[in-house]
């Protein structure tokens, strides 16, 4: 049994991710042959114990049947010393060596080690924004495959949890703290399909969008992941000013979809649908809010802001501040997350909002030049 | 074999007393302001069967919304609304008060021959708390509901919009002290009013564990309510203690959230334990194997129950060392808890086994607890735990554990003393067949989601990938058989009040002291003091065709 053992940890290191198996999803990290051979150490015993239980129960129950009427058997003992110490030991001896083997298995989950590759991770309700060195910020994860990477995370308002399946990886991020999450993957998945790369789930109740905050983790060769860093760390500046609002616009709007609609559905927070000519006098300008006020008793010269683009700038870094009625104080601050570029993005898709699918948030004009072609995920 | 010697006045077959507990008194106030421990049991076990059923409307709901990804036909916020309220409602509601509260209140006395609990007021008092406790729960749902999970997490619970949180925090904490008080009365009763000859190794098994469960009731719900008020406080005043917006800490709230609930947990199981110790020996009539061994069990799950709470909490931010510790503490749970089911098993060996429904549900709690404590150890040992930890596979975990268990054993110790409650016999072949349903639909069920959770699925969630979406239908087809099993209980049972047999003095055989007096019992439980004997010692017992039930004959007699 241990041979076999020892020859799917060999082949994992060898060829690649281990396949799914009955109990199991893929493997893809160091610690995953880890916790899987665990896995089928502690399945057999629980197989071995339930068959035991099983059959004694039946064939007794079977066996000693009683007719109705006839006499009850005394032969039966009432107790055996031995046999019952046997029965407290024996279970104690296993819970030991389990114990011991899950804890060093542990260790090796818990102590990230020295050289690793950091990337600053901060939950919100609810999304994912992952930080790295060199600047550069995406939704979804992206690590350099065979370095081991340490997760730096902290969650911007209720507890939430990281987990990635694929890597048997698990951690929760509390508000007020720092908490750290290690792991090392040597297989690349590419980032260019749908199916490509791993789960990461949020494992922590966190409200409505909750099962929402559904990930990918993207493993990509060193010189691949290097590029993709420095692309995405500048993927704003690269675009030009007159191309931002339909660039950039719904690559931002992504983060906000979950709460704000574009086609006036009402949604966690207020529909886009007509937010500009809100904010800046027309339609809809005397919203009210939840303190009593409206958006054109906020907005204006001379007023708390001077300009609609305060406002809404003031709303993403400081949402908290002015509610709009039958609205909940709900989002999140972006400060630090979308700078002033972004935030023109933003504004300038929010007055051309009919240049929009209402569904996707998707450009639906086609570009005056040729079609470029840069990405940047 | 087929003639009895004559014997003076047969007891009460077919001719039941006309005045027993039930008839005693008339009208609606001889039962809301009844002083007597039975009538008080009957009350419990009503009002826990019908928050079972709200419960169970909840989770089914839950598993329909579940059958495909995304919307199935309720949005992600009811959906949390649903699954918190089945979680609170049969946690608070049904599992806790279920067995001590209900079975025990009616039994417990009985088995000692004592004419009712030691503080029969604070009794009524209990149930009355229950009553207030359950208001507040439909309170806070026409309020707005809470969203929280069953465990109101914070700082979620401090900040969520949904309008009921504190209402129910209210409901929860009146609970709490209906479950202390039944817990101090049951101390009490068990120490001041167990008649002369039945020392403490004499006890029935069951009272052994309503024993255990009444300490953890007593030292642990007290966190509990504290703690809610704690949540209560910050919702209300906006003092930080747990919101780290104001300078509280979160993971704090978790070190006294399971602090109680995890002993909860044993007041859950431990009960449950005894009930199966009783119907294995009765219906097996056979000295229990190791009572000595099980007796103790009881107090050892008792007091570990209190040492490892920080296994809900591996992956909270809680430290290695912490998580370590309590890692090595919660093995040691395995060990009374294996304990206990060799024992069983032991005392089938050699017995004189009659599989009537109460046995079957025994067995099959033999079977489902089997499973449900050795997933524990997946869950103990630290690493696979990470990967498993707030996963489908925990909720499979719990739900073999407090509904394949503790349930099933509330179910077999209400058909056990059924007729003793009611004085009515029911439809046995359709309390095997429905036994038999709740046992396949419970696996099919939960089986399956050990291994969603192994696969990564987490739990509470709205919305899953589609690769696990096979996983979700069985399991959702799995809980409509089920609610088909408990729906036939229902209707067999019911029936039975109608037009059930009567049910005889001792119709399974039993020798503790409840199968001496009458079924149903009389007002005072015993015309005279019963003379304690062993409660294992099933040799004086024959089978009376005449009453269709067990009579207790002289020794001499027995071996004629």
């Amino acid at each position: 049994m241990m041979s076999m053992l020892t020859m799917l940890t060999l082949a994992q290191a060898a060829d690649g991710p281990t396949p799914p198996t009955f109990w199991m999803p893929t493997g893809a990290s160091a610690h995953a042959s880890n916790v899987d051979s665990m896995m089928w150490w502690i399945n057999l015993i629980m197989w071995a114990f339930l068959a035991l239980n099983t059959v004694l129960t039946v064939y007794f129950v079977w066996k000693y049947r009683h007719k109705v009427g006839t006499k009850f058997r005394t032969d039966g003992p009432d107790h055996n010393g031995p046999l019952e110490l046997a029965w407290t030991v024996g279970p104690l001896l296993i819970c030991i060596v389990l114990f011991i083997f899950g804890f060093q298995g542990y260790l090796d989950v818990r102590t990230p080690p020295k050289e690793s590759y950091d990337i600053n991770v901060t939950a919100y309700k609810w999304g994912w924004q992952f930080k790295y060195p060199n600047g550069a910020q995406s939704d979804d994860l992206v690590i350099p495959a065979g370095k081991p990477v340490r997760l730096v995370m902290r969650a911007s308002d209720v507890l939430h949890s990281c987990y990635i399946p694929a890597f048997r990886v698990k951690q929760d991020l509390v508000p007020g703290r720092y908490t750290y999450l290690w792991f090392q993957s040597d297989f690349p998945t590419g980032m260019d399909q749908p199916t490509d790369g791993h789960h990461l789930f949020c494992t922590e109740y966190c409200g409505t969008g909750h099962s929402n905050m559904n990930r990918r983790v993207y493993v990509l060769p060193q010189e691949q992941f290097d590029a993709w860093t420095t692309k995405q760390a500048n993927w704003l500046d690269e675009i030009p000013e007159e191309e931002l609002y339909w660039k950039a616009g719904p690559k931002l709007y992504a983060r906000c979809v979950q709460c704000h609609s574009l086609d006036g559905t009402k949604g966690i927070g207020p529909s886009w649908k007509g937010i500009w000519a809100r904010v800046s006098g027309g339609e809809g300008s005397n919203g009210a809010f939840a303190g009593g006020s409206t958006y054109s008793g906020l907005i204006g010269a001379g007023k708390q802001y001077a300009t609609a683009e305060d406002y809404i700038r003031a709303s993403i870094y400081n949402p908290g501040e002015h509610l709009v009625q039958g609205y909940g104080n709900v989002m999140p601050t972006f400060k630090g997350q979308i700078n002033d570029k972004g935030i023109d993005a933003l504004i300038g898709m929010m007055k051309k909002l009919d240049e929009f699918d209402p569904k996707t948030g998707a450009w639906l004009k086609t570009p005056p030049a040729a079609a470029p072609t840069a990405s940047a995920k | 074999m087929t003639t009895l010697p004559a014997r003076p006045a047969a007891p009460t077959y077919d001719t039941p007393e006309s005045d027993n507990y039930l008839t005693h008194d008339k009208g609606f106030l001889s039962w809301i302001l009844t002083l007597d421990h039975k009538r008080i049991g009957v009350m419990y076990t009503a009002s826990v069967l019908l928050s079972f059923l709200v419960g169970g409307i909840f989770a089914l709901l839950v598993r329909t919304e579940l059958l495909t990804p995304g919307r199935t036909f309720i949005d992600a916020d009811t959906y949390n609304h649903f699954f918190t309220l089945h979680g609170a409602v049969m946690v608070f509601l049904v599992i806790i008060p279920s067995i001590p509260a209900a079975l025990g209140n009616f039994v417990l006395p009985v088995m000692l021959g004592a004419k009712d609990v030691a503080f029969p007021r604070l009794n009524l008092f209990s149930y009355h708390l229950w009553i207030a406790g359950a208001v507040c729960t439909v309170v806070s749902l026409v309020m707005g509901s809470f969203d929280t999970g069953w465990t109101f997490y914070t700082p979620y619970s401090t900040t969520t919009t949904a309008g009921g949180v504190v209402p129910v925090i209210v409901g929860v904490f009146i609970l709490g002290f209906s479950s202390i008080f039944t817990g101090m009365n049951f101390i009490v009763t068990i120490h001041k009013l167990r008649p002369p000859g039945m020392t403490w190794f004499r006890m029935p098994l069951f009272l052994w564990a309503l024993y255990s469960t009444a300490l953890i009731q007593v030292l642990a719900t007290p966190v509990l309510a504290i703690t809610l008020a704690l949540v209560a406080v910050e919702r209300i005043a906006n003092i930080g203690i747990f919101n780290p917006a104001m300078g509280g800490d979160p993971v704090l709230y978790q070190h006294f959230f399971w602090f109680y609930s995890h002993p909860a947990v044993y007041i859950m199981i431990v009960p449950a334990m005894g009930i199966i110790s009783e119907l294995i020996a009765v219906h097996s009539h056979r000295q229990i194997f190791g009572y000595r061994f099980i007796a103790f069990s009881s107090v050892a799950i008792a007091i570990f129950s209190f040492l490892v709470w920080g296994h809900h909490m591996f992956t909270s931010g809680q430290s290695s060392l912490m998580n370590t510790l309590f890692s090595a503490i919660s093995f040691s749970v395995a060990i009374p808890s294996a304990v206990k089911v060799f024992n069983w098993i032991c005392t089938l060996y050699k017995g004189s086994i009659s599989l009537n429904t109460p046995m079957l549900y025994a067995l099959a709690f033999l079977i489902l607890f089997t499973i449900g404590g050795l997933t524990g150890l997946h869950l103990a040992t630290l690493n696979t735990d990470v990967h498993l930890h707030d996963t489908y596979f925990v909720v499979a975990h719990f739900h073999y554990v407090m509904m394949g268990s503790a349930l099933i054993a509330m179910v077999g110790g209400l058909h056990h003393w059924w007729p003793k409650m009611t004085g009515r016999m029911y439809n046995e072949k359709l309390g095997m067949t429905a036994c038999t349903l709740v046992f396949i639909g419970f696996n099919v069920t939960f089986f399956t989601q050990f291994m969603l959770g192994s696969h990564g699925m987490p739990r509470r969630y709205y919305d899953y990938q589609p690769e696990f979406q096979i996983y979700h239908v069985i399991s959702t087809i799995g809980s409509y058989i089920m609610a088909g099993g408990f729906l036939l209980t229902a209707m067999y049972l019911v029936q039975s009040l109608v037009s059930g047999k009567r049910a005889p003095a001792n119709p399974w055989g039993g020798a503790t002291l409840e199968w001496e007096c009458a079924s149903p019992p009389p007002y005072y439980n015993f015309h005279e003091a019963p003379k304690v004997g062993e409660p294992y010692d099933f040799s004086n017992l024959k089978w009376d065709e005449r009453g269709e039930g067990y009579v207790t004959v002289k020794p001499a007699e027995a071996k004629a």
